[in-house]
């Protein structure tokens, strides 16, 4: 037995891994992830409001997401808050906007340079230098612009707040977004996957992931290349909390079973290891994934319908999931894009409560993030907060042990053969130590 | 010039900051970044005792987040590199993750209080203190705009609060689209509306926040206030403050006045103003 620690760069924030080898292969690991910032600390005694200013900066990167879980857990916890139809579409337009941002630079940055590292010359992907590399954040530093539209800027907004969203616009914002979402589609299209539209689709409805070219193809030939494609599954229950309005809706699978159908009850924390700070979070006792691959194999896409058939919840599996949702969101955006016309009339906002010191009540806020389901709990007595918890898509998957299993990722690692594959699987999670440690 | 980026207790915003900066892939032409911990291949380690050891350059030391008072190896690359620049409220104040842990703060300072991790009197090698480029986050022109700066030789002017004159020294609300509203005293009937002025009922700390955020916008678009969000004062030691979406009143006035603005003044001006303001900034549309 021999035990390796390794730290992790390219990822949000840092992790360590520690990998216990025996007989050639990982027989146990540990995922540590460093130091906490107490955020959930600081909301206590604050007024209510305060939360929607504070909670995104638990990440820099799916900061937008945590202020649609917090807005969404103080409306509950106000009670009847009516929202306009146009500012719920605003606001699932920027939440899903964050979230394409997040892929792009997560393909490009942390995944590709990874078979630098497994000896491949793809300089087109290397780090400050690659074209991939500059066109990728290109590509994400435009499509947050629609935030900025809508929201004032990216990364930190606090645009929405109970009863709606702060702002309002005219056609020519709209207008402007779906410029900048064509111009991603684009980017998607030649880049990403190396076809026009019309191929694509007729790819997409049959599941053809084989005839996938571009920066995608090339994955899975280096996939392949490297035995990839099958290793990294954990245990293949997945789940999602969310709603992203029309492509994604909650459910879970619970490694037979599809069930669309979440019960909150369910979802509960255990004690955690003494190796990990980081909370356990099950669902019926039991670890789940959550995440793109959850959400793209729940709502039937039929490209992971496929994949996940031939090779389960895989290394490969789970990084076209991720890479493939880009589509399915930007589809989702310029149709959302497109409805706006029609509200453009409607209030941004409607004032929710009388008095601010009467606002009292529990609240809970549940939300896809890029990286899978985020859940806010506040308690708020006379306007001031008693009480915040987060619990993070990346405690799923990344949390450790609990007295019966193995964390997510923890399993997803066990039996690989190289300590490069081990952090490729670990980052196939897309790692966010800082939203793990808030 | 050689760059090294590090990050400390964050939540890694000021780097997505950065990489939203269209003109961020024209700067990597121009300078040679050793390592980021979220974009580098190498091993962190290597590479930092490499510098100690003098085998690698180091010329401009870039820290994002808060740090722990007692961590020798932020201090002892500060000493070795030519330049330091804290980037985000975190690494220059302590900002969040200083709010509820005293052992927590910035390179050099700890909310107002001078001293920090280095020591009220830290001067780097090339002459500065540290280049604090404060913002949760930091706007990225103000990141490029510094290192390129630095890069051709060209030291910044700081103001008192070690931050570049040249994007502290307007106020947040200097281009703001509500500035006709503000000067008229006209407040918005609630949130989510294009017209009125933020400062008079939502907390509004555009007249009271050094920045150029209303001026180079965000993301070559927008702002927090051109939004209808409240500026909240993030480039400030104060952030965040209690209470970001409300104004606290002292006998009908705002308890804080914009800077520079005496009370008499601004009771004298408001009542002219209110009484002057033009109907057709008063109705919605």
């Amino acid at each position: 037995m021999r035990i390796e620690k390794r730290l992790l760069s390219r990822v949000e924030g840092t992790a360590e891994l520690e990998l216990i080898w025996g007989n050639g292969y990982v027989q146990d690991v540990k995922i540590k992830i460093p130091s906490s910032r107490g955020i959930e600390r600081v909301l206590e005694g604050r007024p209510f409001m305060d939360a929607l200013v504070i909670t995104p900066r638990v990440c820099g990167i799916c900061g937008h997401a945590h202020l649609m879980a917090c807005v969404k857990a103080l409306e509950d916890a106000i009670g009847n808050v009516k929202l306009t139809q146009k500012a719920k579409l605003v606001r699932d337009i920027t939440l899903t906007v964050e979230m394409i941002q997040n892929h792009i630079k997560w393909f490009y940055l942390f995944v590709m340079p990874d078979f630098i590292r497994l000896g491949e010359k793809i300089e087109d992907f290397e780090p400050f230098k690659g074209k991939k590399w500059k066109k990728a954040i290109n590509a994400s530093s435009q499509v947050v612009k629609i935030i900025a539209i809508f929201g004032g800027q990216w990364p930190h907004s606090s645009y929405a707040v109970p009863g709606g969203i702060t702002s309002n616009f005219t056609t020519s914002d709209i207008s402007r977004a779906l410029s900048i979402a064509e111009s991603v589609a684009e980017f998607f299209l030649e880049d990403v996957v190396g076809m026009d539209e019309e191929g694509f689709r007729s790819f997409r409805s049959a599941g053809l992931w084989e005839e996938l070219k571009g920066d995608i193809g090339l994955f899975v030939n280096l996939c392949i290349k490297h035995k990839l494609e099958k290793v990294g599954s954990s245990y293949g229950r997945l789940l999602t909390g969310g709603e992203v309005f029309p492509c994604i809706t909650p459910g879970h699978f619970t490694g037979e079973k599809k069930l669309c159908s979440l019960n909150l009850s369910k979802i509960k924390e255990v004690g955690s290891p003494s190796y990990s700070s980081v909370k356990v979070v099950r669902y019926n006792g039991l670890p789940y994934e959550t995440g793109p691959l959850s959400r793209q194999f729940l709502s039937n896409n039929p490209f992971i319908k496929k994949l996940y058939k031939a090779y389960k919840d895989s290394y490969m599996t789970r990084v076209m999931a991720r890479l493939l949702e880009i589509w399915e969101l930007l589809d989702a955006i310029r149709e959302k894009l497109y409805g706006l016309y029609a509200l453009i009339k409607e209030p941004s906002y409607y004032h929710p409560y009388q008095k601010v010191e009467k606002v009292s009540g529990e609240g809970l806020g549940m939300v896809e993030a890029a990286r899978g389901t985020l859940i806010h709990r506040v308690h708020i007595s006379k306007g001031i907060i008693t009480k915040y918890h987060i619990i993070t898509p990346s405690v799923w998957n990344l949390g450790p042990r609990c007295e019966k299993y193995l964390g997510v990722a923890e399993k997803a690692i066990i039996g690989l053969e190289h300590p490069l594959h081990a952090e490729m699987v670990l980052r196939s999670f897309d790692v966010c130590s800082v939203c793990t440690t808030h | 010039m050689n760059v090294l980026w590090l990050q400390r207790l964050s939540c890694c915003g000021n780097t997505h900051s950065l990489l939203n900066c269209e003109t961020f892939n024209a700067l990597l032409k121009e300078v040679n970044f050793l390592f980021h911990p979220s974009l580098s291949l190498e091993s962190e380690e290597e590479l930092l005792s490499d510098i100690t050891k003098g085998n690698v350059k180091l010329d401009l030391l870039i820290l994002e987040g808060a740090v722990k008072m007692d961590d020798q190896r932020i201090k002892e690359l500060c000493y070795i590199a030519e330049y330091v620049i804290a980037v985000g409220s975190c690494a220059v104040y302590g900002n969040v993750p200083a709010l509820k842990d005293g052992n927590v703060c910035g390179l050099q300072y700890r909310f107002k209080e001078k001293g920090g991790l280095l020591g009220e009197d830290f001067v780097s090698k090339g002459g500065l203190p540290v280049i604090n480029l404060s913002g949760c986050p930091a706007h990225p022109e103000w990141i490029v705009g510094v290192i390129r700066s630095l890069s051709k030789g060209i030291k910044p002017a700081l103001d008192s609060f070690g931050r570049p004159k040249e994007f502290y020294s307007s106020l947040t609300h200097w281009g703001c689209t509500r500035n006709e509203y503000f000067e008229w005293k006209i407040e918005p009937e609630s949130l989510g509306s294009k017209k009125g002025c933020l400062f008079y009922n939502y907390g509004c700390r555009g007249p009271m926040t050094y920045s150029s955020c209303n001026t180079i916008l965000w993301n070559g678009m927008n702002s927090k206030t051109r939004a209808g969000t409240p500026c909240f004062g993030c480039t400030e030691f104060d952030f965040p403050r209690v209470g970001l979406f409300e104004t606290k009143q002292f006998a009908g006035l705002p308890a804080e006045l914009p800077i520079g603005v005496s009370k008499r003044g601004y009771i004298m001006l408001s009542g002219v103003a209110k009484m002057f303001a033009p109907e057709r900034l008063k109705s919605e549309d």
